[in-house]
């Protein structure tokens, strides 16, 4: 058995599966792990991300299984899982051997390791899907809008692409609270990440006008229920409560 | 959790609480239909699929800023709250009032974009000029790329329809009630051609407008989102059946992308107007929407789900499990073999399993363990599949049973039994040591095999 043990990024997971095809190893007796926890009669290859490597993984990728299931296979990788290196691995790699028609990727769902893979990449992409809804800016500084959030998956890079194109005019800062990771987008520019810059987190100073704004929404929130279908159930199920901790309407 | 009160006086905040107040009984808050990108100069985009913001406290969901334009109404509606007669604060936005509250809200990812619709303030055209004016402010001086619904207004002028269908996502004509004597009766200002005349106006623009997409591939979009409707259920005495039966001609003859359905509550108080002291019919209300799926994606004609001499849904079961145990010749499916529309007919089994079991059982022998992965819920499906000739229990397939079973304690089955399901369970009184200790267990003990 031979174990790669890969960062856990995207570039990291991608080389680590280069390196596994690159030494032609069996994939029955291969696994990308992402702690060096150490097995029993396995050897342990320390894999460090390589750029070039890993765009040539991806270059395959895309070319062979398409566009949307390479997203999925992106999705499943930036779910919070210790497995999801392996499961996204042993997917490639069967879908690889079985030369899956691009959009079938994820069709062999009885499989164990394509079903695990298939799970990730539907949790985190609906957890996207929820935020691309949920997030809410304020304006602080200079017209500068401020967003913080706290996914359980790392969808900060699927957010900030989804609002690029939506607000491409706008100066705007999104924080993963949980990650300490920062998404900034300058007006007319292009997007880019920053870690762990802590003094970089913009005090909230609302403005009158911002403070109006708020409330006008919370009224508006207020307003447009209708008493007699109060139903807090399935609000509870359509809106989870932590989500409720970074939206105005709540707080 | 609530929304919390919150003071202070801004006369745009009060007029938005009551137009927004006045807007909350039309249904649709959808932002769906329409997939469209940003060119890097104007503000917003549109996703297929839709994208929801906020849920409010009764569990629907605020996608779009759901405002009218003013809840000053000519006409006398009975079960409306902004009718005429009604003593209720009123307001009306000016256009630049909605622009930039759009716009901010916008900006701020409150809302997914606008949906206008409006009282009828002096004539029916001129209300209607006033949502025109105010879209293609949006539209136009603001570049306001993202999704926007406006209300066709019966009655006026149809160039102004059309000028609303370039500038909107999605357009869409209240039925209100399902049928013309229903309308009569409740609404004197309003007529059944009325309604049809702009619907039809805006199926036949969406028509052309798809030959001229074909054509010139930058032509205008008119209403690329689809119509919708709405219709306001348990108001008058019509029958399920007679309801469906709408549903499914607005579909077929109008081709609606949605026919909304919205359960009454009675605001008004007026006498000609049913009281409802359950409140308002909501289980009716899911039951017609999950048959209007059934219309729309899993191949259902409404004759099949209810006739004239069953003309209501069933309570305790959905219109496919009602459907299903009505033609249990049709079953058991096999879940290795069976084409796709069989699958999509089974309980517990929707489009997306259906597609996912059909890819799936090209590669490998499915088992129940693999349908459970696959999103089925056996729970419901297992009456009526089989897996490689094999039920999941032994179940009966009787009519009778399956009923008993669907509504009912439903872990019932997995004893093979009709009979004792459960019981309290108890430390002290185990069933199993009432008998006299056996010889075997003696030695069974004795040797620690216990």
């Amino acid at each position: 058995m031979t174990v790669y043990v890969c960062e856990d990024s995207l570039e990291g997971i991608f080389t680590g599966i280069y390196r596994a095809y690159e030494e032609k190893r069996d994939r029955a007796d291969t696994m990308l792990s992402l702690e060096d926890e150490p097995m029993l009669f396995a050897e342990h290859v320390k894999v460090g991300p390589d750029r070039s490597r890993a765009a040539k993984v991806i270059r395959t990728l895309e070319r062979r299984f398409g566009q949307e299931d390479y997203l999925s296979l992106c999705m499943a990788l930036a779910a919070d899982d210790p497995g999801k290196a392996q499961a996204v691995y042993k997917t490639v790699a069967r879908g690889l051997e079985r030369n899956s028609a691009p959009g079938h990727l994820f069709d062999d769902l009885a499989d164990g390791d394509v079903h695990r893979a298939f799970s990730l990449a539907r949790g985190a992409s609906r957890e996207f899907h929820h935020l691309q809804g949920f997030v809410r800016f304020q304006e602080v500084e200079d017209k500068v809008l401020y967003s913080a959030i706290g996914p359980k998956n790392n969808v900060l890079t699927f957010l900030m692409a989804h609002f690029a194109d939506r607000l491409p005019r706008e100066n705007f800062v999104l924080f993963d609270d949980k990650r300490k990771l920062f998404g900034i987008h300058p007006a007319g520019g292009s997007w880019y990440l920053l870690q762990g810059e802590e003094d970089l987190k913009p005090r909230p100073c609302p403005s009158e006008e911002e403070e109006r704004y708020q409330e006008a929404f919370r009224g508006f929130c207020r307003a447009i229920a209708i008493r007699e279908r109060y139903n807090p159930q399935l609000q509870r199920n359509l809106l989870p409560l932590r989500f409720r901790e970074y939206m105005l309407e709540f707080q | 959790m609530q929304y919390l009160a919150g003071g202070g006086e801004d006369p745009l905040k009060g007029k938005l609480e009551i137009l927004a107040s006045a807007a909350k009984y039309d249904v649709a808050c959808t932002s769906s239909g329409t997939d469209r990108h940003n060119d890097g100069t104007g503000t917003g985009n549109c996703f297929a699929a839709g994208i929801c913001h906020s849920f409010s406290s009764d569990g629907r969901c605020i996608s779009l800023l759901k405002i009218l334009f003013t809840n000053e109404c000519i006409y006398d509606c009975k079960y409306c709250i902004n009718r005429a007669s009604n003593d209720v604060p009123r307001a009306a936005f000016t256009p630049e009032e909605v622009v930039r509250l759009t716009l901010e809200f916008y900006r701020r990812n409150y809302i997914e974009g606008l949906f206008l619709s409006s009282g009828i303030i002096g004539n029916p055209s001129l209300t209607m000029e006033l949502l025109c004016r105010t879209v293609w402010l949006l539209r136009n001086r603001y570049q306001f790329n993202g999704y926007v619904h406006v209300k066709a207004i019966p009655g006026a002028d149809p160039e102004l329809i059309r000028a609303a269908g370039f500038l909107a996502d999605r357009m869409s004509v209240n039925l209100e009630l399902p049928t013309a004597e229903g309308l009569r009766a409740l609404a004197p200002g309003k007529h059944r051609k009325n309604i049809l005349t702009p619907m039809r106006q805006i199926q036949t623009g969406i028509r052309e407008n798809q030959s001229d997409l074909v054509v010139y591939r930058n032509a205008p979009r008119f209403v690329g989102g689809g119509q919708a409707t709405q219709m306001i259920i348990g108001a008058t005495p019509e029958n399920d059946w007679q309801i469906l039966q709408v549903t499914e001609s607005l579909y077929q003859k109008f081709e609606l992308k949605r026919v909304f359905y919205s359960a009454f509550v009675n605001v008004t108080g007026d006498r000609a107007l049913p009281s409802l002291p359950g409140g308002p019919p909501l289980l009716r209300e899911h039951r017609l929407y999950q048959a209007d799926w059934l219309l729309r994606f899993y191949g259902f004609q409404a004759s099949e789900l209810l006739d004239e001499s069953r003309p209501f849904f069933n309570v305790m079961l959905d219109p496919k499990e009602d459907w299903a145990v009505r033609h249990l010749e049709q079953f058991p499916v096999e879940i290795r073999r069976a084409p796709l529309e069989r699958l999509l007919r089974v309980p517990g089994i929707g489009v997306k399993s259906a597609r996912r079991i059909v890819a799936a059982r090209r590669n490998a022998d499915l088992t129940f363990q693999d349908l459970k992965k696959i999103g089925v819920v056996l729970k419901r499906a297992l009456y009526f599949i089989t897996c490689g000739g094999k039920m999941m229990y032994p179940v009966k397939l009787e009519e009778d049973y399956i009923v008993r079973n669907l509504t009912d304690v439903r872990e019932r089955v997995r004893f093979g039994s009709d009979g004792m399901t459960y019981r309290q369970m108890s430390l002290f009184d185990d069933g199993r040591f009432t008998g006299a200790v056996s010889a075997a267990e003696q030695r069974q003990a004795a040797a620690g095999q216990f």
